[in-house]
């Protein structure tokens, strides 16, 4: 739109725009399966829970997290271990589990995330300690 | 009037200000390019191996899938839903890069702007709503009152798209960015780039490593944090729908239980369970492959579905449909194209590793083939119409 038009900007907003027409369309003439109240819901309430809610909390340790003397492995540890616990949260919760089904979600999740997030802090820990000494040989 | 004038333009040069207020050096086009590229790569993987994995299901007309490679399905699901799981911390990434952006002021500059804003609303709404719903379906956990399949589906269609039109309006940047060599940047910015763009890539890595092991039988035991042991079930194989859930548990060891071979058939059969063990036996390693992204092997024996056919006379080129003593549900039957019951693969299996099939399983007969999703492999099957 702002670069001029050309064949393949067209070609790229003809196939994008069909493209979102068929889903939009879908999602319409399926409304038994898609129900598209409730995937309205979801839509936008996936795009408020992440704009309104886990950017400005991110944001806000971010502020904390630079206030630190060393806050870059920090930071980067505490990256890898929301996004890790993010992917673990619905399995540590169990709600999927089913009686009659006992290799649905098998394992203690709970446990699982706790080792995976010792091995991060673990990494991280390193990570610090590496970069005081390199300051340290630094100055002195 | 003149004080509300006076108010209204601090309040709008305070609302122009926002977006500069976000301090970091990494909210900057060059790590917005370099993430985005990642993941319209992803993207497209998923798509396309959403696509396969819904055509494979619902195939078009006569459109027939070929039997081999026997592990396809296996690695393209394994793609869609590993892959899909490692482009969660890309997306995050990406969203917190370009954040910013949100809070331009003024909202819409002009017309064309606010449908260009529009198109990154639905894109970053259907990226969110993929990646998270896509995540709990894998974890079984259905908080929607939708049909997952169905609406992860349309919405694949409407983040491509969108996806299409952000990568035309953004890829003067990404070029620039990307691929033009003679920019002086402070060390300091270049160093928190590295290190920011590795910390997201470390939380890719390691989504990967956590969960592959739930397809990728070697890895199982670093698979933590996957929804699946590919060695924990009744007979060491995991289970999507257990007998009682199908509501079977009784009708499966009904004395009276006959498989029958019906519709375009010269000779209609009607077998009882010792019936089909009388019959020529083959054994076959297969995957079991869910469209959850969890596969498993094991050692599958039982008459070849080929043999049937050719027993009641079928002609080649007919289609079969598998049916399950399964009273309802959506895969209580599934079709067997010409390339996969021609395939001498393809079984009606008896038995498990030696051992008759547990009821979980599909006891007294399931079907078993190459290269098809875990739904279409029917348990529990009693009738097969040939039409």
């Amino acid at each position: 739109m702002k670069n001029g038009v050309n064949a393949p900007r067209l070609l790229g907003y003809g196939l994008g725009g069909a493209l979102v027409v068929t889903g939009f369309a879908g999602l319409v003439v399926d409304a038994h399966l898609t129900d598209p109240l409730g995937w309205a819901l979801w839509f936008g309430g996936l795009i408020v829970a992440h704009d309104g809610v886990l950017v400005p909390l991110v944001l806000l340790t971010g502020v904390a997290v630079g206030r630190m003397r060393s806050p870059s492995p920090v930071r980067a540890g505490l990256t890898v271990a929301a996004m890790l616990s993010l992917l673990a949260l619905p399995m540590v919760t169990g709600l999927g589990r089913r009686a009659d089904n006992p290799s649905l979600l098998p394992l203690d999740y709970g446990r699982n995330l706790l080792v995976v997030l010792g091995l991060v802090a673990l990494g991280t820990a390193l990570a610090a300690i590496a970069v005081r000494l390199r300051a340290r040989r630094r100055r002195g | 009037m003149v004080r509300d004038s006076v108010t209204r333009d601090r309040v709008e040069t305070l609302l122009r200000s926002v977006p500069g207020r976000f301090g970091s050096v990494l909210h900057s086009e060059r790590v917005a390019a370099r993430l985005g590229l990642w993941l319209g790569i992803s993207f497209t993987v998923a798509f396309a191996t959403g696509l396969f994995s819904h055509f494979m299901q619902h195939p078009p007309g006569r459109l027939a899938w070929p039997s081999r490679p026997v592990g396809l399905y296996r690695i393209t699901q394994g793609l869609h839903v590993i892959g899909g799981l490692a482009t969660i911390p890309l997306l995050l990434a990406k969203l917190w890069t370009v954040y910013p952006k949100l809070w331009q002021w003024p909202p819409f500059r002009s017309l064309s702007h606010a449908v260009e804003r529009g198109l990154v609303l639905v894109l970053v709404g259907a990226s969110l709503f993929q990646s998270i719903t896509g995540l709990l379906n894998i974890s079984y956990v259905y908080l929607w009152p939708f049909s997952f399949p169905a609406a992860h589906y349309w919405t694949a269609y409407l983040l491509y798209g969108a996806l299409i039109i952000h990568v035309v309006n953004e890829w003067a940047k990404v070029r620039r960015q990307l691929w033009t060599r003679e920019q002086v940047e402070p060390r300091e910015v270049v160093t928190a780039r590295r290190r920011f763009l590795g910390t997201v890539a470390a939380a890719s890595g390691l989504t990967v490593l956590f969960t592959v092991g739930e397809t990728y039988a070697p890895l199982s035991g670093l698979a933590l944090l996957a929804p699946r042991e590919p060695h924990t079930g009744p007979q060491g194989l995991p289970v999507n729908k257990s007998a009682a859930a199908a509501g079977v548990t009784t009708v499966i060891h009904d004395p009276g239980y006959r498989l029958t071979v019906t519709g375009a058939v010269r000779t209609p059969l009607s077998l009882t369970y010792d019936d089909l063990l009388r019959l020529p036996q083959h054994t076959v390693r297969l995957p079991i492959a869910c469209v959850e992204g969890w596969s498993a092997e094991a050692e599958w024996s039982g008459i070849r579905l080929r043999d049937l056919a050719a027993l009641a006379g079928i002609a080649p080129d007919a289609v079969l449909t598998v049916e399950s003593l399964e009273r309802g549900g959506g895969y209580r039957s599934s079709e067997v194209r010409p390339p996969h019951w021609n395939d001498q693969l393809t079984l009606l299996a008896l038995r498990i590793g030696g051992a008759p099939l547990a009821p979980d399983h599909g006891f007294p007969v399931r079907l078993i083939a190459p290269n098809r999703p875990g739904v279409l492999q029917t348990k529990w099957v009693s009738k097969v119409v040939a039409a």
